[in-house]
């Protein structure tokens, strides 16, 4: 009876958990205002990720490809990125920030990307749009390294290397949201609206759920600026929520403007947000309001309503962007439920050195397994071959056929969410996440319990 | 016939040749969009890229098939859950999908043995399924992995196994096209007739193009049954791998999707005398001259007439229904490829519509003369829009309602433009008799629901629209009806069921039994 | 005539798919072999396909000539010879509108 923690035996992958980095870097750069990224690849790199996208939030957003054909494959490409670049800046007139984005196959053929935005810089934006003010920011996010996650985490660190200006201390902290929907934002600001904490947010994308508006004008974008960006210099501390997305930028703000940086622990669930918040009040010392003990109270009440009748030995599954996953893990063992699988998709080595991950191997005390560089047929084998009993699966939409297949109740969670309505709006993080997520995995299991007339009488009496 | 020039286009003024308005009188010989060339670096196309078109459109509808791409993991999940071809196999083709998870030392040091292995335990993991398509990806290709050798290597070792090569990387060709035309010449060179197949009817066809998007296919293939004809092969919607291999023995190519798979039919006609019959499975008219032609084909045209006459006399009452409510109504075809022409002139005849505009993402000049020549005068046809030509030619149509792609309907919401989902549909399948109600019953809902007249108040300025606390799609579609259409008894609303496949499903025979006679000699 | 075999050729382009192939000579080969065929079940000879090709062009023809003979009912009053002039002038209407005249850059591509 033990966790364990072990990699993918099998060479390949079978139905994937993430996709590959240039995601990552495409997630970042929408999340920025007057930004459209130019992503330098095949076009196929730019619209599937666009769909995706569009399939999470049911909404469209703005990214370019430089459309690499066959003689860009063989002889460079690097005139597309400049031919790209103007054709931009030329039909999109608020343009301000043009992240070029790698992917595998100019960084197979060495395009030297960095090389072209000084061409650029020295040539073009100064000869046709000196009276502009344009950013080019080089990021390289082949896709044969690392995964959608390191993509993300990279370019935030590349786009807050590249703006983040030290000059008068603007008396807020950074908080780096890592990969989050709208609803966690404004879960995340209201808890630093309660604690008074002026926070510059990274990303704003609360405006992801975007309106309809009667005028037919509304495009859906991030809202963080250029002078937001800058800005990143002059707090007096960052917070990276997740370990793995943005950690490297608050890292990065710490070892070279020398602001201090607290890494984590990703605030899902009620011990993780008492930590979040009493690490708000350490760095500003602000005390907790009466307010958030409260909000907490209300969620510890709806906790207390579902956690030992219901929720208590349930066992779950759990895969997807890795500090959500050990979030979720840890808030689960807080409800007493039992998480027996763990999938991080991909190979990043950190993971058998982190804490959380170090806990859980000294502490849990029943067959726990975790398993890095993962897929979703390891969770499906389990279950098919190896007689992995599951109560509940946590997860993003692309494992809902082994929910479906092995009529396992889903919760859906985590990037992307497409299968069902509206879940980019409600939170993960903070007390309400906690209340959301559990009544979630409650009424998931009420409703399979109806379904299968399973114990379906026990809730006349709840 | 002039070329029209966006105004957010002039600073690229290539544009210009990629977009045509059809004036009166005026012909495809007089213009045609540019069509399959070079897109344009940073104009927001909707494009995608040549592995998608081999490995996402054509490849993966097989059903029986174990699909593996080699190469980083993205390209496998980005082109996996986007569609909506199932199949009568529990849908495995959806399910499951395989990437050899190239890493940075495999592009250093190679990356075969990888392949290799990943085979291996494709297989392994899977032990009852023994056929595999292996797609190449822009960086398997660059470092020049020999795929094909490696396949080779592996049938040697498992003899009970086939394993199909595509070499489609992303970069291959201007867009999505590409890749159709690559997979369909390697599968004629590589797999066409390695097998021989049953064959169960003295009527054996292959139905090209036709990928089974919410259950087409089996519609289709219904009707087909009902006239005692075997469908050797779907190229490859709900299709076989095997049966795939034996497309040779058919005695008729019926091509649905020239535009993807005309290559094979060429091919098939010139090496084993296949004639290509170019069918439209959409719209009463057009379908039922399609059956018709296949039955008089075969000499057994009377079959052909029969299920028309049936299915006609059940469904056209409520295709007529829609009709009177979606006249005049302005509409914008802008699929991805062959649904401009098999659409155009059928929406316009059958349900009354406007087609104001056309526009493919991915078709060659030819798709774009069938679409001009089936629309009407006025219409706008573009080549590989962009998104801002998109956006500017709806402020400027003003449609009721756009048939487009999942990510450009958002864009289109905003606008306030009700979409319909022209590749994966909204509540299809859409070919078929009761299928083309089904169109019809989506378009109606969509320019009728009373949401989107919500959406277009502006509660600070107008006056509220309604006085009643609700409006029934009726209340807005019969507003400008006669009495005598409104309350005619001979047109009704759909009747049909939420899902149709089960019942299809459930029929496995042909109706006529085969009296192994070679008929197709006797008739010519 | 002009006016008539206009609407002929409008027909074919709303309705058939046929005239459309993918380069010149398959081109040449449909509008030759389906508006052959087509002329001759509308003169009322009754000929029988020579093979399978041959039989696909056939029956491209005997819908097109049913459809022509609902759609346009003054065809059925033309005499034999005016059928065949009628013919030949929408057969060399097609072949300009989708060959001669076609701004198709595809269609003289050597390989499918």
């Amino acid at each position: 009876m033990a966790c364990n923690l072990s990699e993918r035996t099998r060479a390949g992958i079978i139905n994937p958990i993430f996709t590959c980095q240039p995601a990552g870097a495409q997630f970042a750069s929408i999340g920025i205002k007057d930004c459209i990224g130019l992503v330098h690849g095949g076009q196929g790199c730019v619209m599937f990720v666009r769909l995706i996208f569009s399939q999470h939030f049911k909404e469209s957003f703005e990214l370019a490809s430089s459309s690499v054909h066959e003689e860009g494959a063989v002889f460079g490409a690097l005139k597309r990125v400049e031919e790209g670049v103007d054709v931009l800046l030329m039909r999109y007139p608020h343009v301000r920030v043009i992240p070029i984005i790698s992917t595998c196959s100019t960084e197979i053929i060495g395009d030297d990307i960095d090389g072209v935005v000084v061409k650029l810089n020295e040539g073009l934006l100064k000869e046709k749009y000196a009276d502009r003010e344009v950013y080019l920011v080089p990021i390289h996010s082949p896709s044969f390294v690392g995964s959608m996650i390191s993509g993300y985490d990279s370019a935030v660190r590349d786009i807050v290397k590249y703006f983040a200006t030290k000059s008068d201390p603007n008396g807020k902290i950074n908080l780096f949201t890592g990969w989050v929907n709208p609803g966690d934002v404004t879960a995340l600001k209201h808890l630093l609206s309660e604690m008074d904490i002026e926070a510059n947010l990274l990303f704003e994308i609360e405006e992801f759920d975007s309106p309809l508006m009667p005028d037919g004008q509304h495009v859906s974008h991030g809202e963080t600026t250029v002078e937001d960006l800058r800005d990143t210099g002059n707090a007096f501390a960052s917070i990276a929520l997740n370990r793995y997305e943005g950690g490297k930028a608050a890292q990065y703000l710490e070892d070279e403007l020398g602001i201090p940086a607290t890494i984590g622990p990703t605030p899902i669930g009620i011990r993780n947000t008492d930590a979040f918040l009493q690490t708000l009040k350490k760095i500003t010392g602000k005390p907790i309001p009466q307010a958030l003990v409260k909000e907490r109270g209300i969620a510890i009440d709806a906790l207390t309503d579902l956690t030992h009748m219901f929720l208590a030995e349930k066992k779950v599954a759990i895969y997807g962007n890795p500090d959500l996953v050990i979030g979720l893990a840890q808030f689960c063992i807080d409800l007493e439920m039992k998480p027996m699988l763990l999938l991080l998709g991909d190979d990043n080595p950190n993971y058998a050195r982190d804490p959380r991950i170090l806990k859980l191997k000294e502490k849990v005390d029943w067959d726990m397994d975790i398993i890095t560089n993962s897929d979703l047929f390891e969770m499906e084998d389990r279950i098919k071959n190896k007689g992995l009993d599951l109560d509940l699966i946590l997860g993003h939409s692309k494992g809902r056929f082994t929910a479906i297949d092995y009529k396992i109740p889903m919760v859906r969670v985590g990037f992307p969410t497409y299968d069902r309505a509206g879940m980019y709006r409600h939170p993960v993080v903070g007390y309400a996440g906690a209340i959301w997520l559990a009544e979630q995995m409650a009424n998931a299991l009420f409703t399979d319990m109806e379904y299968k007339g399973e114990r379906e009488w026990s809730l006349n009496v709840w | 016939m002039p070329h029209h020039e966006f105004d957010c286009s002039t600073c690229i003024p290539e544009r210009k040749k990629h977009a045509v308005v059809k004036g009166p009188g005026e012909t495809i010989a007089d213009a045609l969009p540019a069509g399959y060339l070079s897109t344009i670096p940073g104009s927001i196309s909707e494009r995608g890229c040549a592995y998608c078109g081999a490995k996402h459109v054509i490849g993966t509808p097989m059903k029986d098939v174990l699909h593996i791409s080699h190469g980083p993991v993205g390209c496998t999940y980005d082109t996996w859950q986007t569609k909506r071809y199932i199949s009568d196999n529990d849908n495995f083709q959806l399910k499951y999908t395989f990437a050899t998870d190239m890493k940075e030392k495999h592009v250093i040091f190679g990356a075969e043995k990888l392949l290799k292995q990943n085979i291996l335990e494709a297989f392994k993991a899977f032990p009852d399924i023994k056929r595999m398509t292996l797609y190449q990806t822009c960086a398997s290709a660059l470092i020049g992995d020999d795929i094909n050798a490696i396949a080779d290597e592996v049938m040697e070792e498992l003899p009970d196994v086939d394993i199909f090569v595509c070499n489609s990387p992303g970069f291959r060709g201007p867009s999505q096209s590409g890749g159709h035309h690559t997979i369909c010449i390697a599968w004629f060179k590589d797999k066409v007739g390695t097998v021989e197949p049953k064959i169960t009817s003295d009527y054996v066809i292959n139905y090209v193009g036709e990928y089974n998007i919410q259950g087409d296919q089996e519609v289709m293939q219904d009707y087909f049954k009902r006239m005692g004809i075997q469908v050797l092969s779907t190229f490859t919607g709900n299709g076989s791998y095997d049966d795939l291999r034996s497309m040779h023995r058919a005695h008729l190519n019926v091509l649905e999707c020239a535009r993807s798979s005309e290559y094979l039919c060429n091919e098939l006609r010139v090496k084993y005398g296949i004639p290509r019959l170019d069918i439209d499975g959409f719209g009463f008219a057009p379908l039922s001259d399609s059956l018709r032609k296949i039955g008089l084909f075969f000499g057994i045209e009377d079959r052909a007439e029969e299920i028309i006459a049936a299915e006609t006399a059940r469904w056209k009452p409520e295709l007529d229904w829609y009709k009177e409510r979606l006249t005049g109504k302005k509409v914008c075809l802008w699929p991805g490829g062959s649904k401009l022409w098999h659409w155009a002139h059928a929406i316009h005849e059958e349900m009354g519509v406007e087609v104001v505009s056309v526009y493919t993402k991915f078709g060659h000049q030819g798709d774009m003369e069938k679409g001009i020549a089936r629309a009407e005068e006025g219409a706008l046809a573009i080549d590989d829009p962009n998104e801002l030509e998109s956006l500017e030619a709806m402020y400027k149509l003003k449609p009721d309602c756009i048939f487009t792609g999942k990510r450009p309907g958002e864009f289109a919401k905003k606008v306030r433009v009700p979409y319909l989902n022209a590749h994966a549909y909204h509540n299809g399948p859409w070919k078929g008799y009761e299928g083309w109600v089904r169109f019809a019953r989506d378009i109606y809902n969509a320019i009728y629901s009373p949401i989107h007249r919500l959406a277009l108040v502006d509660i600070s300025k107008d006056e509220l629209p309604s006085e009643s606390g609700f409006q029934t799609r009726r209340m807005l579609s019969d507003v400008n009806l006669s009495d005598e259409i409104k309350n005619a008894s001979e047109l009704r609303q759909y009747t049909g069921k939420f899902d149709v496949t089960p019942d299809l499903r459930n029929k496995t025979a042909l109706d006529y039994p085969y009296l192994r006679q070679d008929k197709l000699e006797q008739l010519v | 005539m002009k006016d008539k075999i206009e609407q002929l050729v409008d027909y074919i382009m709303k309705h058939c798919l046929w005239q459309f192939h993918s380069r010149a000579w398959d081109r040449e080969r449909q509008n030759r072999e389906i508006l052959t065929w087509t002329n001759k079940i509308l003169c009322g000879d009754i000929e029988k396909p020579a093979d399978r090709l041959d039989r696909c062009h056939w029956v491209d023809a005997m819908v097109l000539a049913d459809s022509y003979r609902e759609s346009f009912p003054w065809i059925k009053g033309l005499a034999k010879p005016e059928i065949e002039t009628l013919m030949k002038g929408v057969r060399e209407r097609m072949d300009f509108l989708t060959i001669t005249g076609s701004k198709n850059l595809e269609l003289t591509d050597q390989n499918y």
